[in-house]
């Protein structure tokens, strides 16, 4: 039995992610800013949703919904990203499968929707849902699936690591441009997504049409280039503060090393 | 990414003149994917480590077992810390996972891509002697199909062949990822010499009797899916009763991928491919995926690494060709 203080600690993290995004969706204010920035916040919406149902099947005593609903959110979750990747892939080939920008979040959504759609729950703490299942060591059926899920997971955390820690020629999650947003992020976050694409399959010459290129943009990205200092008087402006795209991706590895932790111990 | 970026000293949109055609368009290079692939499996490792099953008695008995038919001088050491781990197993375990998981992070993370590679090395050594009784090479019992040399060593040495720095220029740059940093006679004969060993491991007696290669298989299938297990069981079968056949067909195989780092480089191109259909077959048959799958693994096992190890001694596109493909690219 895996010991209730690792437990904790992972359900703590989660938590942790749960009031950052939170916090990110109150600070956009995504609501008074119109229907496309409101579709810009569901990458918020999904980090809210995922940490809190990830809590409560690591902790039972955070446990919220019952297992069926938390499946119909993430089934619902699952086909609006795949809806994005589909969006993405028109756009930039299967490159939106490796490097896109809405890949990562279809891959988590997936794998928990499979968590909570597979999982076998023993019977000795008879809380129902996850969270017993959880603390009495549930198992998942198709375990093979587990482990695709567990190597997607970590491979996006890596891959998400490694560009969080040097901006590499896209700027895409640079700690370093992080404290500048760019005069218009949703077209910033098409150039940075281009260039995102192009360092993925290894060319440069990426090219990506605003308009389709806003569809699928979620998050700001500053760029190297092209980048305008947040007025001050504007409020909580997005790309600095807890709406730094650094966060967004902070909260994503966070979950994606855990997701990956919880369908590990599940096999 | 350039080489200035992967070790974390500055952008790679500002790296100096002659890191490569690639750094120039700004792709990542061949070996910062590689070690960010080294880092998913270090992480890979680290989650791994914290199934239930590794703070069992279960996990202290694995590793005295590892002891068994070991020198004593190897031994007794790796039965001292079963003994250890067996009296704190909570704690340790739960500290040997963190340092995997940590291990993984600080490879991914560019800062610190020196620090973790080192520490790699030092916890990969110290693993390869106390949780895997230096992968039963001294025992008699070591089979490349069930990951000998032990993983873990080929963990350090992808860490060493890995490590950040260049001994090439851009008048004569490094013929294969490995060189760069160890140069490229060194890389080759620590190439030569685990494959050779591989070779020298399948020929050994216990590997080619008639039944050895089908009960190493067999012996996966417990636990196992049953796609897996019925994959298992047919190259189970394939190789009833034909030990001594299938060692030497393996054990050429494994010293033709030995001498193909020194072949020019389309020759050298098909053993590394060779190599990397050898470690899938014995990833997928002879390791049956770690036994991820049936749970209680600690690592994937050898496969993913020899084949790891394999792309980093792929020949490198020569320059004046990859800055033709990058012009050809940026004028379309």
């Amino acid at each position: 039995m895996i010991p209730s203080w690792i437990l904790d600690v992972f359900a703590a993290i989660m938590l942790v992610v749960a009031a950052v995004s939170a916090g990110r969706l109150v600070a956009a204010r995504p609501w008074q800013r119109g229907a496309r920035r409101a579709a810009l916040a569901d990458i918020d919406v999904a980090h809210l949703l995922m940490a809190i149902a990830m809590a409560g099947t690591l902790v039972a005593g955070l446990w919220t919904l019952p297992g069926g609903a938390w499946e119909a959110v993430f089934g619902v979750m699952t086909a609006w990203f795949a809806y994005r990747v589909v969006l993405d892939a028109q756009v930039s080939g299967v490159r939106a499968l490796a490097g896109g920008h809405c890949a990562p979040h279809l891959t988590h959504a997936a794998a928990m929707l499979y968590m909570f759609a597979a999982v076998s729950a023993p019977a000795a703490h008879g809380s129902g849902g996850m969270g017993g299942a959880m603390s009495g060591m549930g198992t998942l059926e198709l375990p093979s699936l587990a482990f695709v899920f567990a190597l997607a997971l970590v491979g996006y955390s890596i891959w998400d690591l490694d560009q969080l820690s040097g901006p590499g020629t896209s700027g895409y999650y640079s700690l370093a441009v992080a404290r500048a947003a760019p005069a218009d992020p949703v077209l910033a976050g098409v150039g940075a997504m281009t260039a995102g694409a192009g360092a993925m399959a290894g060319m440069g010459a990426t090219t990506l049409s605003p308009a389709a290129g806003a569809a699928v943009a979620a998050e700001p990205v500053a760029e190297p280039a092209g980048i305008a200092q947040v007025p001050p008087a504007s409020g909580p402006a997005d790309g600095t503060g807890v709406l730094a795209p650094w966060v967004a991706t902070g909260c994503r590895i966070a979950m994606g090393i855990t997701m990956a932790f919880m369908l590990v111990i599940m096999i | 990414m350039s080489e200035t970026a992967a070790a974390g000293v500055q952008p790679a949109w500002r790296s100096a003149p002659g890191a490569g055609a690639e750094a120039a368009r700004g792709g990542p290079d061949a070996r910062r994917l590689l070690q960010l692939m080294l880092a998913g499996i270090w992480l890979l490792d680290g989650v791994l480590q914290y199934q239930a099953f590794m703070f069992s008695k279960g996990f202290s008995d694995m590793l005295a077992g590892t002891a068994s038919g070991n020198p004593g001088v190897v031994a007794s050491p790796i039965n001292w810390n079963a003994t250890l781990v067996e009296h704190h197993l909570v704690l340790l375990n739960a500290v040997f996972a963190t340092i995997q998981v940590l291990l993984g992070i600080g490879i991914a993370w560019r800062p610190t891509v020196r620090v973790a590679l080192a520490a790699s090395v030092a916890w990969a050594l110290g693993v390869w002697w106390f949780g895997e009784g230096l992968g039963m090479v001294l025992t008699g019992d070591a089979s490349p199909v069930n990951g000998a040399p032990g993983a873990v060593i080929l963990y350090a040495l992808l860490a060493v062949l890995l490590w950040p720095s260049d001994r090439g220029s851009p008048a004569s740059p490094a013929p294969f990822t490995a060189a760069r940093a160890v140069g490229a006679p060194l890389a080759r004969a620590l190439w030569l010499v685990l494959w050779l060993s591989l070779a020298y491991f399948a020929l050994l007696p216990g590997n080619r009797a008639p039944q050895a290669l089908n009960g190493m298989i067999a012996g996966m299938e417990s636990g196992e899916p049953g796609w897996l297990a019925a994959l298992d069981r047919g190259a189970a079968s394939l190789v009833a009763h034909q030990g001594l056949a299938a060692s030497i067909v393996l054990a050429i195989a494994l010293v033709i991928v030995a001498a193909g780092v020194y072949l020019p480089s389309p020759a050298a191109r098909g053993t590394l491919v060779l190599a990397i259909v050898v470690a899938a077959v014995i990833w997928v048959f002879g390791e049956a995926f770690g036994g991820i799958i049936a749970g209680g693994a600690t690592d994937p096992n050898s496969g993913p690494l020899l084949a790891l190890l394999a792309l980093t001694y792929w020949p490198a596109r020569a320059p004046g060709r990859a800055a033709s493909a990058f012009e050809r690219t940026t004028a379309s």
